[in-house]
């Protein structure tokens, strides 16, 4: 398997009180340990688990994502435009693993 | 048995279409109970059917593997009256949970939109938590042509 890879899309300006949109996805199997190799053995579960989006440090948006998320789970979600800062996300793998991006916005 | 192929005909002809409205109603008002039923079972608490919540999934998709979902609360999201959580249910797969997501008041939209497996046809159920504690469900049928969970 490639090392996953986490990219996120959004617009790098807002005016105060805007509403705008985030698109995020991560390269990664999303290996729901229902399957099994070539000698019947299961593959054991490899997924991200959870998803956490901070914006100026606090927490505004997470997902808990199980099995029946897609493989390179894609995730678009919509946040409002308070004050200029950080955003940083974070993607949690099965086994402790974790990716992480952070982008700036600001805020006229 | 003493029926022509002729009477047969006749009876389905009469019959068919108040037979259709009867079993389709009837379906309906069974899958209903089954998924109050089971969203019961799985947040411990009875949920109320509601129209501000929004999940919009193709009605036919070719391959369980991603399945387009969009999920959206009419809500105002303030300090008084906000989403906190909404979680997805697949009940016909190996593995019901789907995701779970978590909202804040003022900074996060109750809008998400992503991808999920499903492994037969089946109804997709949100369940979303108000931070008033009301607890509010929708589902829609989503017919795939592909086992998605293997």
């Amino acid at each position: 398997m490639t090392t996953p890879t986490p990219r996120v899309l959004m617009q790098s300006t807002a005016t105060k009180g805007e509403v705008f949109r985030v698109k995020t996805i991560i390269s990664h199997q999303m290996e729901t340990g229902l399957r099994h190799d070539a000698q019947d053995r299961v593959i054991p579960r490899k997924i991200i688990n959870r998803f956490v989006c901070r914006y100026g440090g606090v927490e505004v948006f997470s997902v808990d994502l199980h099995e029946a998320v897609s493989a390179n789970p894609y995730i678009e979600f919509y946040l409002r435009a308070t004050e200029s800062g950080p955003l940083e996300f974070v993607w949690q793998e099965d086994g402790g693993g974790s990716y992480r991006l952070e982008t700036q916005l600001a805020v006229a | 048995m003493g029926l022509t192929r002729r009477e047969v005909l006749m009876v389905g002809g009469v019959g068919s279409a108040a037979l259709a409205t009867a079993f389709f109603s009837a379906g309906g008002a069974c899958a209903q109970d089954e998924i109050a039923e089971f969203v019961k079972r799985h947040t411990g608490r009875t949920a109320t059917e509601s129209d501000r919540l929004h999940l919009t999934m193709p009605a036919v998709f070719p391959t369980g593997y991603t399945v387009p979902m969009d999920l959206n609360v009419d809500s105002p999201m303030t300090e008084d009256d906000y989403v906190k959580r909404i979680r997805v249910f697949a009940p016909q797969n190996p593995l019901i949970d789907v995701a779970s997501f978590n909202f804040g008041p003022r900074r996060s939209m109750a809008r998400v939109s992503t991808r999920i497996r499903l492994a037969k046809p089946q109804n997709v159920v949100a369940v979303a938590e108000m931070s008033d504690g009301a607890l509010l469900m929708t589902k829609t049928w989503v017919d795939v042509a592909t086992n998605g969970c293997i």
